[in-house]
Order: C-alpha cells, then structure tokens, then sequence
C-alpha cells in the first residue's frame, strides 16, 4: 500500500502552517466582472454599483464563492509568488517526485465571516491538516491530502475559511488510460433517418444551421407543424418559414423501455413539446432525471449533431433569477429549486478556470490533459462552486447571504456534456434571530454526479426585505 | 336514416383460426382457412361469395384466397386503410356493396402472422428514408426514439393522466376486466388466466406510462366474417346480426398514430364522428347499448372511447371503470371474449366476431339481455365503428 517512508515524511507536516499568501491585486471590479461573465452570474450585488449600493450590503461585492481566486497566483513563476517552503509545497513536491504528478479537486468547504468588498487585500494561511494513505479512486492510485486556509482582510481580521481537498495521483492508472495518437473508435451507431421532401427540407437544413424552423404562410402568416404543402387556413401555396425562439413547455412525454435499439440510450424520454409560438413537435428531453420531467415544464432548445444530421432536443430551461429576495417565512422544508441546466463548452471550462485564477493545464490544455490520464480539460472546482452559488442565489434572490459552500466532487465536466443542477432546502431554522437555510444542491452530468453539497443562506426575516 | 345499407344488411358468418404466437402455417393458409370456417358458418357454398373486402395492410391477396377456396367470380373487392381503424370498415364497405347491388354475399378477413413473422411492436427503425409522405410522416419521431405503437399511444395516455387525474391503476382496470373475460375463453391466449390490479401494476415498463400489461399480446391468426342482406341472413344456419348502422371517421389533423398537434389530444374526434354517425343513423344512443367490443390493443385510450360513446362524460372514464360498469353483470359489459389484451390482437376482427356471437347468445361471457352491441376499430388512426342489433 505505497511507500511508508514517503507517507510519514508527508504526515510529518500535518498541523504546520505556511506563511502568509496575499492576494496580488485588492478585491477589485475588474476580476468581478470577469468572473460574473465567464458564470453568467447575474447577480447585480457583484456588478452594478446602482443596485449594490441599494443592497444588503450597500456597495458592490465579491461573489463568496471567489474567496481562494483572490490569493491564486496566477500564470508566473510560483516560486516567485508563492510560499513555496509551506507544507502544501512540500507536500506537494514530494508527490510529484515520487509520480504522484495529476491533481484533482475532490472537496471544497468555504466559511464566510463576511462579504468581501472593493479594495479589500486578502492574505491566505494554510495549514496542513491530512494526508491520506495511497487509495485507489477511479481517477487513478494517489493521496489524498486536506488543507485548511484562514484568509484575513487587511486589519488581520478573519475573512473566511475553506477546508480543500485535493487527490495526487499517478496518471493512466485509473478509469482512463493516456490515450495513444491515432485509431479513432467505432464510428457511433446513427439515429433512425427522416424521410425529407421538397416540404420539409427547410427544416432540416435549418437545425444544421442551429435555427428550429417553424413553417409559416407566407400570406396569411400561419405556422404549421407538421409542414404542409398549401395553408390549411388561407389556401396558399406560398410557404415560409420563421425561426422559432426555441422555447417552449412539455406538452406530453413518455419513458421508452423496451424494446431498446442500440443508438438510444434507455430509458428514452420522448416529449410532445409545445412551442412558444404555439406550433408543437416530437423532440427528446435530455440533461434531466426522469423523476424531474412533468408535463408543462420549460423547455429550450438544443442541437445534438448525430453524423450528417442535426436533431433538435430539449433540456430543461435555465430557471429565471428571481428579481426579489426570498423570505424565510416563504421557505420550507423539501421545497424544490427546479432543474437547471448548464452546458459545459469549452469555453465555459476555460474561461471560469481563468477567470478563478486557475492555470492547470487540464483546465484549458486539451493535450496536456490527456497526458494526465483525463480523456479530455475539465471543470475546476472553484467554477463548480461558483455554479453551485450562482444556482441557489438565482433562486433565493441577489440580498441573500450566503454563509457557507460545502461540496464534493465526482464525476467530472468534460466539454460536451450539460451538468443539471438540482436542489431542494434541507433545513430552515431561526438562530440568534437569523433565518438559516440549508440548500442540498447536486450538479448531475451524463456520467454521473459532478457536485454534491450544501449551501447555507441567510435570508432576510422581516417583510422589510 | 342516412345510410341506406342501415338495417338490411348483416353479418351471417363467423370463422377463425386458432390464435397462437406461433402459427406455424402461412399467413394465406391462416386467411383461407378462416374463410373456409366463415363461409361454411353462414350456411353458404365458396361460390356463393362474390366479393371481397380485407384491409389495405393485409398481405393476402383477394385473387389467391379466392382461387383456394374455389371462388370463381368476384364482383368486387376493395380494401379499408389504415390499419387496425380498417375493423369495421370492412363491414361497412361490404354492407355498402350488398345494399348497391354490387355483391351479393361478401367475404371480409384479416390474417397475419404478426408474432411469428412480422411484430409491430419491434418499432419502424429499419424503414429506409426517403421522400414519400408515410417516411416523411415518420420523420418527426422516429429519429426521437418514437418507433412502437406502445410509445404512440403512452404520449396521449400522459396527457390523458395529467388533465384528468387518471392513473396507471385505472388503465390497469382495464386490462382487468379483459383477462377476467378471457379466463372463460378457451379461445383466448389467456384462458383461464385471470390478472389482479397488482399484478397489472408489477409488470415491468414497455413504454412508461404503459405497463406490460396494458400491451395487448401479439398474435398470430385470422378471422373472417360473411356479409350479406337481412334477407339472405334470415336464411343462414345463425340468426341475423343485422348491420344497424356503420362508419368510418378521420378528424381535423389527423395523423396516423401521432395526431399530437390538434387542441387537445384527449379525446378522439374520429372515434366521436362515428358515434355520431352510429346515434344519428340509428336513432339510438348510448343507454341503448348492452355491451361493447371496444378497440384495446393498449389500455389507455379505452377511456376516451367510452367518453366519445358517451356513456360517461369526458375524464369520467376512469370512475365508469372502476365502479364495474364494463363487468360482467355490470352497466355495459365489455370485450367479454376478452379482448385484444385476452383472447388475441387480430386487428379488432376478433372483436367484430364477438359482436355477432353476442347478437346471437353465444358469447363464453354472455350477458342475459342483448339488443345492441358495439363494436370499433383502431384507435389513435382514423377509425371506424359498428352497431349490430337483434333481427326484429
């Protein structure tokens, strides 16, 4: 089971504290902003200085969930930067050395003593709290190590705190192996084809071209689904079409069980969606548990390429951010956030990795990943947090404080697939006069769950709010 | 009275195979035989028939049925679309051509081998895709995994469930109902195997919210019927089950399988254009029905047929169900040979047979006081319905 010699040389650090790591830049706009934009966090407590001023807190503020951002080194030289004869250095080195060169997040337990403001200076101190005997996990054999870092403002007072997990391992020892160039897979089994005509080619050209078409009469401006090849209403032939908004509600759906062909994942959601415009198809609702779909959810659009086609598939719609604060008198016990789904592109990997501060080449180097033993970048765990918040602060409202973020890491967020988040309030409790809640949230890909965890909100008590 | 052939026409013949899942035989010996079996039922000769009408999916060729059972001249011969809404389409058209004169006795039938040799249920996946109007029509689902009847029908039995409040249970009750007919059929896939609700609801997914359960069981088999006037029906070795009235029915946007665009798909428009056409032919209504043969190849849109019959109101199907009116002894016995989901899926042919046995006090089931039977077709297609009564 490892190396003993190695183990207690690592061990020895635990409890030892590094110095102090300030942050290079205050709490400043810029970094903000970025890291709103690469979230599609609306929060205007973040951003916009009218509305912030207006706030709980009276002036703009950092999302919480940026905390250990700020005191990232970013891309240079870390010894330059950084304590680098801290133990989580040490440790670290002594990992790499021995082959332990892949790191993964695994855990991440952020306290908050208060909301961070513009041209706050922060300094982090960390404390090496455990190093775990060599474990074989899924994404490899490694060590697991946890480190505790207290960050404070520049009057030395305490800020926050997160507790971190990281696993070290040896790549190409887990799940994956390190892909070798060349010898594409078995090209994938492909949909049953349309049957296309001079009617309804449009259609179909239109989704290669990322637009739902929805037949229209070009006189009398009926929209038909399926096409037709004269209106029905006004006796045209002259048939256009306009570009649906892609939004819509589930008119009706079923569960396919059986029998199961091999180009569809079982079991199989078919809906009947209903179209903003009015028009209804047959289409699949994806990126959600079958126990969440329920006739009459939103619904929007996306375009699955399946070889030379593409077919249009609906997800559940991003919910709404609530333009008011949520009261804790309207909160209860079991109460469902609603499905939210979040596409992960690449864009989306690299621009939060970035805007996190967060240079590790599996977050934005395709290559270097798979050399690491990942098939693939993905998501880090600042960004899954920073969705977690973004998720349960579109729900509560922008004056909700959040007090803590507590989440754990599977399955990760490769490019390409959606993580679905889904919540539900575990607990609601007054305590010294503050309505605490408890949101268990869960952020679901296609291989399993990426994010488990829960976040604790303050919310306002009175009706003042 | 609209329909001229309304009264003076009648089935006088019955005839079928046994139902199996496997035939062992040929789809055209399984037809010949059932209209070797329906001929000699009704009292008549082979060349005693002059037309023929079968249904468009049908792979049997009229001219090879006839030159196997000895016809020699046929006056007419159509067939009815859309597959299971053709039943009683064959009736009506047969009873057209008896009434115009164009034939005399007409033989209808519908035999395949749709276990052993040709499932609907294994989905339409495998059609190649090209311009024409049906792989058009299949374009909208199949590339979405929509490829069985089951999941067709299941898409209206969600929306059915999610306006009226009904559950599996109360499709379940169906299925029920019919395997408690069966089980004294010995005709019947399920004689003597009766289902309780709980059963109905443990069986496993096919397509949610459809059980196993509430799928009727592929068969294979044949049943033909003899048509021909009142007249010559008082004559045959039976009593007349005289055609009161048929019909046929497609609605505004309809589709096969998939009319999911219309206003609301819980009803079934065409179902009541039949109804409709029945009541208005007839000058009868539902109260003067004694039992149905009601179209069941799944449970679901059991429900919405009985509202369209209006023997209950719209979402009250499912109280009508489970208060035992389509029992035994109950308000309106239904499918008392079981059904398609009992006895066998032969494309509601079975079912028109059943009318007749109960016009003539026949049925393994039968009900003490038989006036007016119902019977339909298909559903979810453009259909088709009949109402035989006694010979008065």
């Amino acid at each position: 089971m490892g190396d003993a010699a190695l183990l207690e040389r690592m061990r020895a650090h635990v409890g030892s504290r590094g110095k102090g790591q300030p942050a290079r830049d205050p709490v400043n706009q810029a970094m903000i902003r970025h890291w709103c934009d690469a979230m599609h966090d609306a929060n205007p407590n973040y951003t916009l200085p009218d509305v912030a001023d207006k706030s709980v807190h009276g002036e703009v503020v950092a999302p919480p969930a940026m905390l250990n951002a700020w005191t990232m080194i970013g891309l240079v030289d870390r010894a330059a930067y950084s304590d680098d004869s801290g133990p989580m250095s040490t440790v670290l080195r002594e990992l790499d050395a021995a082959g332990y060169t892949s790191v993964v997040a695994t855990n991440s337990e952020h306290e908050y003593e208060r909301y961070l403001k513009l041209g706050d200076h922060i300094s982090g101190t960390t404390e090496m709290i455990e190093v775990s005997e060599e474990k074989q996990t899924a994404l490899g054999i490694g060590h697991f190590v946890t480190t505790r870092t207290e960050y404070h403002d520049q009057s030395g007072d305490l800020v926050g705190s997160m507790l971190f997990r990281i696993l070290k391992f040896r790549p190409g020892t887990g799940r994956f192996p390190v892909s070798e160039e060349g010898g594409d897979p078995a090209p994938p089994m492909r949909r049953p084809r349309p049957g296309i005509s001079q009617d309804t080619q449009f259609f179909w050209d239109g989704l290669r071209e990322g637009e739902l078409r929805i037949q229209q009469c070009t006189e009398c401006e009926a929209l038909h689904h399926p096409p037709m090849v004269r209106c029905a209403k006004c006796g045209s032939y002259d048939l256009g079409h306009r570009v649906a908004s892609g939004h819509g509600e589930l008119y009706s759906h079923v569960e396919v069980h059986y029998p199961q062909i091999p180009m569809f994942d079982y079991p199989l959601t078919v809906g009947v969606v209903e179209l903003e415009e009015g028009t209804r198809l047959i289409s699949n609702v994806v990126d959600i548990d079958s126990d969440h779909i329920e006739v009459g959810m939103p619904l929007e659009v996306a375009f699955l390429e399946d070889g030379d086609l593409t077919i249009p598939v609906f997800r559940p719609a991003r919910p709404p951010r609530r333009e008011t604060t949520l009261r804790f008198d309207e909160v209860e016990v079991g109460m469902e956030l609603g499905p939210c789904p979040i596409p992960i592109t690449p864009t989306l990997i690299v621009s939060t990795a970035l805007a996190s501060r967060d240079y590790q080449d599996v977050h934005h180097d395709r290559d270097l990943a798979k050399k690491r033993g990942s098939p693939d970048i993905f998501m880090n765990i600042l960004t899954s947090g920073g969705l977690c918040a973004r998720y349960v602060t579109d729900w509560a409202g922008s004056n909700a404080l959040m007090r803590n973020i507590k989440i754990r890491l599977g399955a990760p967020n490769y490019p390409g697939d959606c993580m679905t988040m889904y919540g539900s309030v575990k607990s609601a409790e007054v305590r010294d006069g503050a309505g605490i809640v408890v949101v268990e949230v869960r952020g679901t890909n296609r291989l399993g769950d990426h994010a488990v965890g829960t976040i604790e909100l303050e919310l306002p008590t009175g009706s003042g709010a | 009275m609209t329909m001229k052939f309304a009264g003076k026409t009648a089935i006088s013949g019955i005839g079928a195979t046994e139902f199996s899942k496997d035939s062992g035989r040929s789809t055209l010996r399984l037809a010949v035989e059932a209209c070797d079996a329906a001929i000699q039922d009704a009292g008549l000769e082979p060349d005693d028939i002059d037309a023929i009408v079968t249904f468009t999916v049908d792979v049997n060729h009229e001219i090879d049925v006839a030159r196997n059972l000895g016809i020699k001249e046929l006056k007419h011969f159509s067939r009815i679309h859309h597959s299971g809404g053709a039943a009683c389409g064959t009736i009506h058209q047969a009873a057209m051509a008896v009434d115009s004169g164009a034939a005399k006795n007409v033989l209808v039938y519908r035999a395949f081998n749709e276990r052993s040799q040709d499932r609907f249920g294994i989905g339409v996946q495998g059609r190649a895709p090209g311009p024409d109007p049906i792989d058009v029509d299949f374009g909208w689902s199949s590339p979405f995994g929509l490829l069985t009847p089951a999941s067709w029908v299941a898409m209206f039995a969600t929306r059915y469930m999610h306006e009226y409040g009904a559950t599996s249970e109360d499709f379940g009750r169906v299925s029920v109902a019919d395997r408690r007919h069966a089980a004294k059929n010995p005709k019947a896939f399920f004689y003597e195997k009766p289902i309780t609700l709980e059963e109905h609801q443990q069986s496993r997914w096919i397509v949610k919210p459809l059980h196993l359960l509430d799928c009727c069981q592929e068969s294979d088999g044949a049943q033909a019927l003899v048509v021909t006037s009142l007249e010559r029906a008082r004559d045959a070795r039976h009593k007349p089950a005289v055609i009161a009235s048929a019909a046929q029915g497609s609605s505004e946007d309809q589709q096969m399988m998939k009319s999911y665009y219309r206003d609301e798909i819980t009803s079934i428009p065409e179902m009541g254009l039949c109804a409709r056409q029945l009541f208005e032919d007839t000058g009868l209504s539902a109260d003067d029905i004694d039992a149905a043969v009601l179209y069941d190849h799944f449970t679901p849109l059991v429900l919405p047929q009985l509202e369209e019959f209006g023997f209950c109101k719209r979402g009250e199907a499912r109280d009508f169900i489970a208060d035992g009116n389509i029992e035994i002894g109950g308000r309106l016995p239904v499918n008392t040979n079981g059904g398609q989901l009992g006895e066998a899926y032969i494309h509601g042919m079975n079912g028109i047979a059943e009318a007749v046995r109960l016009i003539r006090g026949d049925s393994v089931n039968q009900p003490e006081t038989i006036e007016n039977v119902l019977a339909t077709a298909g559903t979810a297609v453009p259909t088709s319905a009949l109402l035989l009564s006694q010979d008065r």
